[in-house]
């Protein structure tokens, strides 16, 4: 307990000091280096909160469109992960002949399919979901998977002695104990989902944080404060995004304990 | 046995893709999804365009590989340092760890415009911006590398009587290579994603810059040899790093 305060503290003062790190930035970019693009590469951070603070409510409700949409994609895709790896693991066949390619799925730039995305799908917000749906598949699919691989042999089979029909044996034995993996999985592609449906918005929608981003990069010094909230609000919701698996980790893996491996990707 | 298995694993999964891809070829995902050929191309389409554009898609993957390779090193070799900081002072360090863990869900493709700003439309702003998002993954890696270690190992250098100094060097230090290399291979992946997606909007080069500007002239077959190229550069330095794992951790339990 006392390691986490100390340890809560710490990140505090770390908190404090590069926001003070960063006033000073641009302070020193503003007054010593004469830099006329000051606003646009740093500007002071009180401004920048206090313009977050005054359009706290159009920012808010442009994130609340991003992350709506983010938020079916990433259901979408955690769904059909979970369900695909069950599938694997159910049919050995389909395990051997779908496992490399999921290997194979967490080299490839997957985001870099944002574009094509976009233009099969002309819909803007159909095409937030998919890509959405599409990065939050493999992370879950391939920890899910492994998950379902790395249950204790021995447990298997006192399941199977028990004469355990294979429903049982999912819902209380493997699905349970692949679920440490599964949060490794979704706690990657949270953050992810909402990185691919602000991308989406970056290359053409009508709302959304990431359009807010684009637009007011067009104004130059003038839409610098407001450019730099809405970075800070994508952030926040990046950081939103894995907060909240975090938290329903922590709720339904409460018996977890210790330190495990990260999943991979 | 086990070999001739793995042989039959690949023997099927590769007559999977072959399925997928003849699927794809004689129009059978156009009529599931109900696409035009204009819309999702052809296979072979995919590989003419890729044959006859070879030279630009070539010129374009060196310049985003360049990107992304300098920014992995750069962002790696900064992680790193961050973690031993850390496993040398804990106390501190911790905390912030919990913030770079924090950075590493900022979405990447908000931080490119900003570093835009900053190193102008080249290459360098890109790399900013690919060492940025390789810097946490390495960080947190490393430092569970340096600091889970083997029940006992820290209780037996300790009765030697080893001071701090050795206990790093031998022990936490070997100890954190494998967490090492398991970050290199995330952060190869993360490396070219942030490379490509910065391109997107602020590049004159590169595979993010082409890829959206064909597409805006409907080049469709173009755009996805982009994509294959992208593809097997992923696949390329993930190999590379997976290679250099199976050589250097031999010892490891991991591999055998």
């Amino acid at each position: 307990m006392e390691a986490r305060r100390t340890k809560n503290i710490a990140a505090l003062v770390w908190f404090v000091g590069l926001i003070l790190a960063w006033e000073c930035g641009a302070w020193v970019l503003q007054n010593v280096m004469h830099d006329s693009m000051h606003m646009q590469k740093l500007p002071y951070f009180h401004q920048v909160a206090g313009t977050f603070l005054v359009n706290f409510n159009s920012l808010l409700a442009s994130a609340m469109v991003t992350l709506s949409r983010a938020f079916i994609g990433f259901i979408l895709g955690a769904v059909v992960g979970v369900a695909v790896a069950i599938v694997m693991s159910l049919a050995k066949f389909v395990g051997k002949m779908l496992f490399p390619y999921l290997i194979i799925s967490q080299m490839i730039p997957v985001l870099a399919l944002a574009p094509i995305v976009y233009s099969i799908v002309k819909s803007q917000d159909a095409a937030r979901i998919m890509l959405s749906a599409f990065i939050t598949f493999f992370p879950v699919a391939v920890n899910m998977y492994s998950g379902l691989k790395s249950v204790d042999k021995d447990k298997i089979e006192l399941v199977y002695s028990y004469t355990a029909t294979k429903i049982d044996t999912y819902c209380k034995l493997m699905i349970p104990a692949a679920l440490p993996h599964l949060f490794s999985g979704l706690k990657l592609s949270a953050p992810a989902a909402i990185t691919a449906a602000i991308l989406v918005e970056m290359l053409g929608t009508k709302e959304g944080i990431g359009i807010k981003i684009l637009n007011s990069l067009y104004y130059g010094a003038n839409g610098a404060l407001i450019f730099w909230a809405s970075v800070i609000m994508a952030a926040l919701l990046g950081i939103f995004g894995y907060a909240v698996i975090a938290f329903i980790e922590k709720l339904v893996v409460h018996w977890e304990k210790g330190d495990r491996e990260e999943g991979v990707s | 046995m086990q070999r001739s298995g793995n042989l039959v694993n690949g023997i099927i999964a590769v007559m999977f893709g072959i399925l997928f891809i003849f699927c794809w070829q004689v129009g059978g995902f156009h009529v599931l999804l109900q696409l035009k050929p204009y819309q999702l191309p052809l296979p072979t389409d995919i590989a003419g365009a890729l044959y006859s554009n070879f030279d630009v898609v070539m010129e374009n993957t060196k310049f985003t590989m360049c990107e992304a390779l300098v920014g992995i090193f750069l962002g790696s070799i900064l992680g790193f340092m961050f973690a031993m900081l850390t496993a040398i002072f804990p106390k501190w360090g911790s905390g912030g760890l919990t913030l770079v863990t924090a950075f590493n869900a900022v979405p990447m493709i908000a931080m490119a415009p900003i570093m835009n700003n900053w190193f102008g439309m080249g290459m360098s702003s890109k790399i900013a911006v690919v060492t940025m998002f390789s810097m946490a993954p390495m960080a947190i890696n490393t430092y569970r590398g340096l600091t889970v270690l083997k029940p006992f190992t820290l209780d037996l250098l300790n009765s030697y009587a080893a001071d701090k100094k050795t206990i790093f060097l031998k022990l936490r230090l070997p100890n954190s290579v494998p967490n090492v290399l398991t970050a290199l291979k995330i952060n190869t992946t993360i490396g070219l994603m942030a490379a490509i997606c910065s391109e997107f909007f602020t590049s004159y080069h590169g595979i993010g810059f082409e890829l959206s500007t064909v597409l805006k002239l409907s080049q469709m077959s173009l755009g996805w040899a982009y994509i294959v190229a992208a593809a097997l550069c992923g696949i390329l330095m993930y190999g590379v790093v997976s290679l250099v794992e199976y050589y250097a951790l031999k010892w490891h339990t991991s591999q055998q």
